[in-house]
């Protein structure tokens, strides 16, 4: 059981995580050059127009000033509208339209990466120096230092270009069309946002194929770098959970060596591997973002490339924060997995 | 006590540094404001990494530590080290904003 002061602790460390997230957002987007007022307005505008939408937007009060607005304005998930990419609408909306096509990348690659790795890692360590204990090490390695930018195009032109067995570039058919809402008890609620949900939701099986099929490639592309960590650690932990004595006394006892590692084994080797998937769920985040770059798939990724070269701070302010949020709670969630699997870290 | 000490004395060192960086600006042919506007937000830049890498270090220190016993990739790393040094860079950069922010208010008023 997991007790309420170590919950406590731990969703207090959330408040000095987006305090430094936001103190370093602000401080990055006033160091880099490029006026948002004169983005606004257009460079051919004259200064009295920029002057009067630098006065407006608050951007010529003192930098402190700007910071602890900033902050207590943050404080209550209040980023203002859009300067450029979605011109004069709420980042929130701006948000909640875009981020779901990211977190379902991720997710997908999450998934991927444990049902592949866990069952790799447990392999591997149980035929330790055998043929398939080498080819998923190298595997592994192969996965763990090939960055997205590199694998995805890899991938497009092996299967897409190539072989022709997989599309590249959308979510879904481009002559299927899906409505914006969906009937629950005759009443209309709006979708989601994830695709595979989406079309289940509307009860399309055509469109559910197709979004599988489309989102293929991309989820492979996130879900092969965290499929390699996760058998990497899996393998070392199983292989050290496997040289214990309860587990020698086990098979000494005439337990079936299968029995005896799924049993006995697995349980305490998966411990520090659900650490490791938490840390790894930023890591997919930032991996959903490039995947998205790289296939073309209109996420919050893409955005967040426009609001920077765009200088929108509130939208890059909400979006990087919205990040942190999720990173945060993700890692609250494994860290508790965790001590209720092992109530020893919580002392 | 020797926790408070450590970000009290970095936060003073921050502030010193603040005000001499403003000046330095200053004579480097920067005005007052854009002066302390770069102090301000090079401050920020540090508190900010400062505080991510003191709570990265508390939330997952443990962990890496654990890993990379694992990984067999051990290094000196140490979450009780890190949280120490994090602690130092973020102070620092809290009295590099406090330094640059007093110029400025001395400077044109609140």
């Amino acid at each position: 059981m997991v007790s309420k002061r170590y919950v406590l602790k731990r969703l207090l460390l959330l408040v000095p995580v987006l305090f430094g997230v936001a103190s370093l957002v602000f401080a990055i987007l006033h160091l880099s050059p490029g006026d948002p007022a004169r983005l606004i307005v257009g460079q051919r505008a004259p200064a009295s127009q920029v002057e009067a939408v630098r006065e407006s937007l608050g951007l010529n009060d003192p930098l402190y000033v700007q910071y602890v607005r900033f902050l207590l304005d943050a404080a209550q998930f209040q980023f203002g509208e859009s300067y450029k990419v979605s011109q004069g609408n709420p980042v929130r909306q701006v948000i909640a339209t875009r981020f779901p096509v990211t977190i379902e990348l991720a997710l997908y690659g999450q998934a991927i990466g444990i049902m592949l790795g866990i069952p790799l890692g447990v392999l591997s360590a149980v035929k330790q120096d055998s043929l398939t204990d080498h080819l998923t090490r190298i595997g592994a390695l192969t996965g763990i230092s090939v960055p997205i930018y590199w694998s995805g195009p890899l991938l497009i032109l092996f299967f897409s270009a190539y072989l022709g067995l997989f599309p590249a570039g959308s979510r879904i058919g481009s002559t299927i069309f899906l409505p914006d809402t969906w009937t629950l008890f005759g009443k209309e609620l709006p979708l989601t946002g994830i695709i595979l949900l989406d079309t289940l939701l509307l009860g399309r099986l055509d469109a559910w194929l197709s979004a599988v099929h489309h989102m293929f490639l991309p989820s492979v592309t996130i879900g092969v770098y965290s499929m390699a960590l996760i058998s990497r650690m899996m393998r070392s932990s199983m292989l050290e959970v496997v040289r214990q004595d309860y587990i020698r006394t086990a098979r000494a006892k005439g337990q079936g060596a299968r029995i005896t590692v799924l049993k006995h084994g697995f349980r305490n080797a998966f411990i520090p591997v659900i650490t490791v998937i938490g840390i790894q769920f930023g890591t997919l985040l930032g991996g959903a973002v490039l995947t998205e770059t790289v296939f073309g798939i209109g996420g919050v990724g893409t955005t967040l490339v426009e609001a920077i070269s765009d200088s929108d701070y509130p939208v890059v302010q909400g979006i990087v924060l919205t990040f942190a949020l999720l990173f945060t709670l993700v890692n609250l969630a494994v860290d508790l997995t965790y001590s209720h699997l092992d109530p020893r870290i919580q002392q | 006590m020797r926790r408070v000490r450590l970000v009290v004395d970095a936060l003073a060192a921050g502030a010193v540094v603040g005000v001499l960086v403003v000046a330095a600006l200053i004579v480097t042919g920067e005005t007052t404001a854009r002066a302390s506007e770069l102090a301000f937000a090079i401050g920020a830049l540090a508190l900010g990494v400062g505080l991510l890498g003191w709570s990265g270090a508390v939330m997952a220190g443990r962990g890496i530590e654990t890993m990379q016993d694992h990984l067999d990739a051990s290094t000196n790393w140490t979450e009780a080290k890190s949280r120490r040094a994090m602690a130092r860079v973020g102070g620092f950069g809290g009295g590099l904003m406090v330094g640059s922010a007093l110029v400025e208010v001395i400077a044109y008023g609140p």
